[in-house]
């Protein structure tokens, strides 16, 4: 649901929390990042920093500068100037992201961790099939990657992107590892609630896995173009697509990713507008699936 | 300029208030655990009080100057010494060229750090020099201090004899049993009254498995509210799960059954629910706690935990040195 007032709750003694809703929407999000973009805009007095998410949005703010109380009755105001967000378009990156999907990488981390924390744990892509009522992980495959997926946010480790696909018939749900599992390798993609991320090094980890991309997304080593001015490749509003691909093909990118001759597919030119967006939504049968 | 003999278990650099400004991109913070000490090291020596120091974790380095200077050693009692004599801390000393400044393992506290006047001046990333290890950005090449690097340091003008006065020194207790202030929420209703009353009357134990990104904590299990059980699936299904968001710098985060303090290098951003948060102004104390070491939570007002930030700022100033 989206929240009649945006609701406020404190995070120690220099964070806000804001969430406008508990849902997996674009046009929270768009209200996030906007409501985001206008507090820095507007230079409100305090604010240090913002973290959008999907459908909040954490503040730091400086507390010799501005009292909690009033901090809140001006974001509440700003809020409520923004109003209805579904006007509004942005500027939008569509990254095409080669993956394998049921990969032998994933498959292997997820060995390890039934041999060392929980041997009762089903297979992941297998879990994700049956909890959302498809026919098999073929499907599961199929539905996975026929979207387009929305870089909500940046976080959690330095260029970390939370995704959600724009297609609703796309939209699945996952529980989160318990306990967390210990190595997930990098590239991994993974699901946990209704966000999809991509894993940037190699770590320990708590959503379910089911396929692994040789793109970037994070180069210490800079060797690709895109990473010669920043160290992550992502920002919020990108799109990414990802294209089933072979163990084979996997390699070969690795290979032009490592000596630094790999070109990025990244499409530049279009915008997303949330009106149109959704209007095709709306006009979607929600219950047929890929 | 100090060239690093032993590097000691894990000494970074670290500077305050650290990487302020990109946890929408989730870089965090880093900078010093116990900044209360690190800032008045950098005091002592005539060091802007946020400039860059060594932050020193339960076994601190060996260090040989290669020019006359002066430091300071503060935090954990870690037994410093100077060519084997031992030295004062919270106290500015000279020491020589070719000296060497050796530190031992921690007897009280955990966490030493050492100022040198001029302050340590490796490269900025981000606009500050703290050490990131898991991204590895920061401090030297990303990483903790390793042997035979020469750690840079700009020219100041410390003066020795300078002293801490004994009041304005952050209490470092020593039987090991830690009150550590936190203030409620963001997300403290989706737990339940007893979940609450359990929380803030338990003596929780800090896991051998904690780093600077997260303290665990081992102690009982926690009961929810409805919240926690009928919601969305875009939660996820565990009663901890929430749909993504930020979370704060001193987090008490929920992942699954076990709480993880999200202290300084922790992750910006996450999918649990944090029900209660550590302020900044008790940041110090859990620097100075070992693994092993209990920690009991007091709750306290928003006001008061920025009142208790502002009255350590202001024992980090000169007001403190006699």
């Amino acid at each position: 649901m989206i929240y009649a007032e945006p609701k406020c709750s404190p995070g120690g003694d220099r964070f806000m929390l804001i969430e406008f809703g508990d849902e997996l929407t674009l046009a929270l999000n768009f209200f996030s990042q906007g409501l985001a973009r206008a507090m820095i805009e507007q230079k409100i007095k305090g604010v240090v920093e913002t973290s959008p998410c999907f459908s909040s949005l954490s503040v730091h703010y400086e507390p010799d500068e501005v009292h909690y109380d009033d901090l809140r009755k001006e974001i509440l105001a700003l809020a409520n100037s923004l109003g209805e967000a579904d006007d509004v378009e942005v500027e939008s990156r569509l990254l095409y992201f080669p993956a394998v999907y049921l990969d032998p990488w994933t498959t292997a981390a997820m060995k390890e961790y039934r041999e060392k924390i929980n041997p009762e744990k089903e297979p992941d892509p297998e879990f994700i099939a049956q909890l959302n009522n498809l026919d098999d992980v073929e499907q599961f495959v199929r539905v996975h990657s026929g979207s387009e997926y929305w870089c909500a946010a940046l976080g959690f480790w330095p260029g970390t992107p939370f995704l959600m696909p724009l297609d609703p018939r796309c939209q699945l749900t996952a529980p989160k590892y318990n306990p967390p599992r210990t190595f997930t390798p990098r590239g991994t993609i993974g699901m946990g609630g209704g966000s999809t991320a991509i894993y940037p090094v190699d770590g320990p980890g708590g959503y379910q896995i089911f396929a692994r991309t040789p793109i970037p997304i994070w180069d210490a080593k800079q060797r690709l173009p895109q990473f010669e001015s920043q160290l992550w490749l992502l920002q919020p509003t990108d799109r990414i697509k990802f294209i089933p691909c072979s163990v084979e093909e996997f390699n070969e990118i690795e290979r032009k990713v490592e000596e630094g001759s790999f070109v990025m597919n990244i499409i530049d030119y279009q915008k997303v507008s949330l009106q149109r967006h959704q209007a095709w939504v709306e006009q979607l049968d929600l219950n047929a699936r890929f | 300029m100090l060239e690093v003999i032993k590097p000691g278990l894990e000494t970074s650099i670290q500077d305050y208030p650290g990487r302020i400004g990109y946890l929408n991109l989730g870089f965090p913070w880093s900078s010093a655990m116990d900044s209360w000490s690190l800032r008045l090291a950098n005091i002592l020596v005539g060091n802007d009080a946020g400039a860059a120091g060594l932050e020193c974790q339960f076994i601190g380095p060996s260090l040989k100057v290669q020019r006359d200077t002066v430091i300071a050693v503060t935090g954990a009692d870690m037994q410093a010494k100077i060519d084997g004599a031992e030295i004062p801390m919270w106290e500015s000393i000279a020491i020589g060229a070719g000296q060497v400044l050796e530190m031992a393992f921690a007897k009280t506290g955990a966490r030493g750090y050492i100022a040198v006047a001029g302050g340590i001046s490796s490269p900025e990333f981000l606009g500050s020099r703290s050490t990131f290890h898991k991204a590895g950005v920061g401090g030297m090449g990303g990483h903790a201090i390793q042997k035979d690097q020469v750690v840079p340091v700009a020219q100041g003008d410390g003066r020795p004899g300078r002293k801490v006065k004994e009041s304005a020194r952050p209490p470092i207790v020593t039987d090991k049993q830690w009150t550590v202030d936190v203030v409620r929420g963001p997300n403290d209703d989706w737990v339940d009254d007893a979940g609450h009353e359990r929380f803030l009357s338990t003596q929780w134990k800090l896991s051998a498995k904690s780093d600077r990104s997260g303290f665990r904590l081992e102690g009982p299990d926690w009961t929810f509210n409805e919240k926690a059980y009928d919601k969305l699936p875009e939660h996820g299904s565990d009663p901890a799960n929430i749909l993504d968001q930020g979370y704060p710098v001193g987090a008490i985060n929920l992942a699954g059954q076990t709480p993880i303090i999200l202290v300084n290098d922790g992750p910006s951003m996450g999918g649990f629910i944090n029900p209660y948060t550590v302020p900044q102004c008790a940041f110090w104390k859990l620097g100075q706690a070992k693994p092993g070491e209990l920690l009991s939570f007091e709750a306290i007002s928003v006001d008061d935990a920025q009142q208790k930030a502002r009255d350590i700022t202001a024992l980090c100033s000169e007001d403190s040195i006699e």
